[in-house]
């Protein structure tokens, strides 16, 4: 019997589902191995709370969206996040930069009083999450790898080495000796160093390393001559979420 | 003398063209701004035999990133070993990578030995290049005595002029050369250029490091509780630059993937790297060595220490890129005088 599996979205672009619509011939093994019941982007169908593994895309930002998850949670066997919003939280993330109240009138003017909203949060900092494809936009490639582990029931681990390691096996250029600041060192990898390769720097859309060597990481930074604020101000762009302490927005 | 022939610069676009007509051909290229890659030419026109040296050294071609191993069907239980090997002419190899494939063949050629790199290494032929002078700061080729070719070529080029001098050291070298007839036989005074030219980069190349080459083991085997490895180990990120950039690191991980049929699949082996967190980690969680600062003193003892009690040579070549690729700064180079500097401490304290 096929795994019957439901797409949901919170606080993102749906830029990740719009990854999987696109994925191409090897959609259709994917269809072949699963039953998509709902998917508001792609089909009009709800699975009326029938599915085995949920599918997140997006981060925790209001408490509407707290109570959807767990409930979400509460009927998946398993549960998947796809992207840097639901994964680490992402670029909705950068709302923490603020005291709540200021940026709610900053972003809503007299009528915050009217919107529900805390502290953008990643998906596991509310509940437990099985499998994480990291991202923005998630790595397809990854996701297929997540996709079997999951269906055969095995766990699977984002590699724990940086980015720097992929990248240097595509033998590009590294970025830091070409004057620029780039994220690679602190970023987990998996996505083989896929904006690099393509002319950018990497801005940590992944997530950091468990054990990013944080000495280390100064001398790279005393190497090259950039002040720290230029790296931290890089990375709060996809990372401020994990800062929320558990139990914070209860 | 009947070993070397001559080919004019102007020809070398031609000589390349008409090898890469039947053969794949690789060679150095501009990568970036100030970086080179072996990469598939078809002319002479991107080759850049000024390069420094390349960011992969050519073991890729021998030991590939990600190579497939074996291929099965869970359903019929069949396990097939697959074998991926194609024709290469690997041309502008300069004298310490020539150095670091021979160091791959001795390990592969082992016992057990290693089908799928010694078949692929059979199908390609070496095209070395003599370096008349540094890469750059870096470099410790010297120190390494691999600044002059011992062999592992097929032709050697050195260039003197508006042309090639080209030492014939194989059969397939020799075939090579006659198909594109465009070489001619060297002269006396070819000959007397060419010993003029290894007596100028006597001067040229000297040890960088102030230790004798029959020193450096006893250095690395007196070293092992030094607070050298310390200080490294607080500028490692781990990053695996260093090993992955090495012309003679060798170690790889074997990782079964399955397709999305959940029958089939492939067993590939990977690149790994001793400078992993997880890469001496075994079953119940123990790691031998989790600090940072152990795991670059286990590369290094790779490079002037182990190989030198096994199979009697260094395994570091000289080419610098460990230190070229570090992104935090760790310096081969001072990391030897360090040792150095540490141990005349200890012997006057």
């Amino acid at each position: 019997m096929k795994a019957k599996v439901a797409f949901f979205d919170f606080a993102c672009c749906e830029g990740c589902q719009l990854q999987i619509a696109n994925i191409g011939e090897a959609l259709l093994d994917v269809l072949d191995k699963i039953d998509v019941v709902e998917f508001r982007e792609v089909m009009s169908e709800k699975s009326g709370g029938d599915y085995d593994v949920a599918v997140i895309e997006g981060s925790i930002t209001t408490k509407h969206a707290i109570e959807r998850i767990k409930e979400i949670r509460s009927i998946a066997k398993v549960l998947i996040t796809i992207g840097a919003c639901a994964s680490i939280g992402g670029v909705n993330g950068m709302k923490n930069n603020f005291e709540l109240p200021e940026i709610k009138k900053y972003v809503y003017g007299e009528d915050e009083k009217y919107f529900d909203s805390v502290p953008t949060m990643a998906v596991d900092q509310v509940v437990k999450v099985d499998y994480y494809v990291h991202g923005c936009p998630m790595y397809v490639p990854e996701f297929v790898t997540v996709l079997k582990h999951a269906l055969m029931g095995l766990p699977y681990k984002a590699p724990e080495k940086s980015v720097c390691t992929e990248c240097k096996l595509n033998e590009n250029e590294c970025l830091f000796d070409r004057g620029l600041t780039c994220m690679g060192p602190v970023t987990r990898a998996g996505c083989n160093s896929w904006c690099v390769n393509n002319g950018n720097i990497c801005y940590g859309c992944r997530g950091m390393l468990d054990d990013p060597a944080k000495t280390g990481q100064i001398e790279i930074l005393k190497k090259h001559d950039i002040p720290l604020e230029w790296v931290t101000n890089k990375f709060n762009m996809y990372n401020k979420a994990k800062d929320v302490k558990e139990n914070e927005n209860e | 003398m009947e070993n070397l022939v001559i080919l004019k610069k102007e020809d070398l676009n031609d000589f390349v063209m008409q090898i890469a007509r039947t053969k794949k051909v690789v060679a150095p290229v501009r990568k970036g701004v100030k970086s080179f890659a072996f990469e598939e030419v078809t002319s002479g026109a991107r080759i850049d035999l000024d390069y420094t040296s390349t960011i992969l050294p050519p073991k890729k071609y021998f030991l590939p990133q990600k190579e497939t191993i074996i291929e099965y069907d869970k359903r019929k239980k069949e396990w097939t070993p697959t074998l991926y090997s194609e024709e290469i002419v690997l041309f502008g190899v300069h004298t310490c990578d020539l150095f670091g494939i021979q160091c791959l063949d001795i390990i592969f050629s082992e016992n057990p030995k290693d089908f799928n790199y010694i078949l692929r290494k059979n199908r390609i032929l070496i095209i070395g290049l003599e370096c008349s002078n540094y890469c750059d700061e870096n470099a410790s080729c010297a120190l390494m005595d691999n600044q002059n070719p011992n062999g592992g070529y097929d032709l050697f080029f050195t260039e003197i002029d508006d042309r090639f001098i080209i030492h014939v050291n194989t059969y397939h070298g020799e075939k090579l050369i006659n198909k594109t007839g465009l070489c001619t036989k060297a002269d006396k005074r070819d000959v007397s250029e060419l010993r003029l030219l290894k007596e100028r980069k006597r001067n040229v190349f000297k040890n960088e490091v102030d230790i004798p080459y029959a020193e450096l083991k006893p250095l690395f085997v007196n070293a092992m509780k030094s607070k050298v490895w310390d200080e490294i180990g607080e500028k490692c990120v781990s990053c695996g630059n260093c090993t992955n950039v090495c012309p003679t690191c060798y170690c790889f991980d074997i990782i079964d993937d399955i397709n999305l049929d959940l029958n089939t699949g492939t067993r590939t082996r990977v690149w790994d790297s001793c400078q992993n967190g997880s890469f001496a980690e075994v079953a119940g969680g123990e790691n031998f060595r989790e600090d940072r600062g152990e795991r670059q003193r286990h590369r290094l003892n790779r490079k002037f220490n182990y190989p030198v009690s096994k199979f009697r040579r260094y395994f570091c070549t000289g080419c610098g890129r460990c230190t070229r690729a570090c992104v935090a700064g760790i310096d081969l180079k001072e990391t030897i005088n360090a040792l150095i500097e540490e141990k005349k401490g200890n012997e006057n304290g």
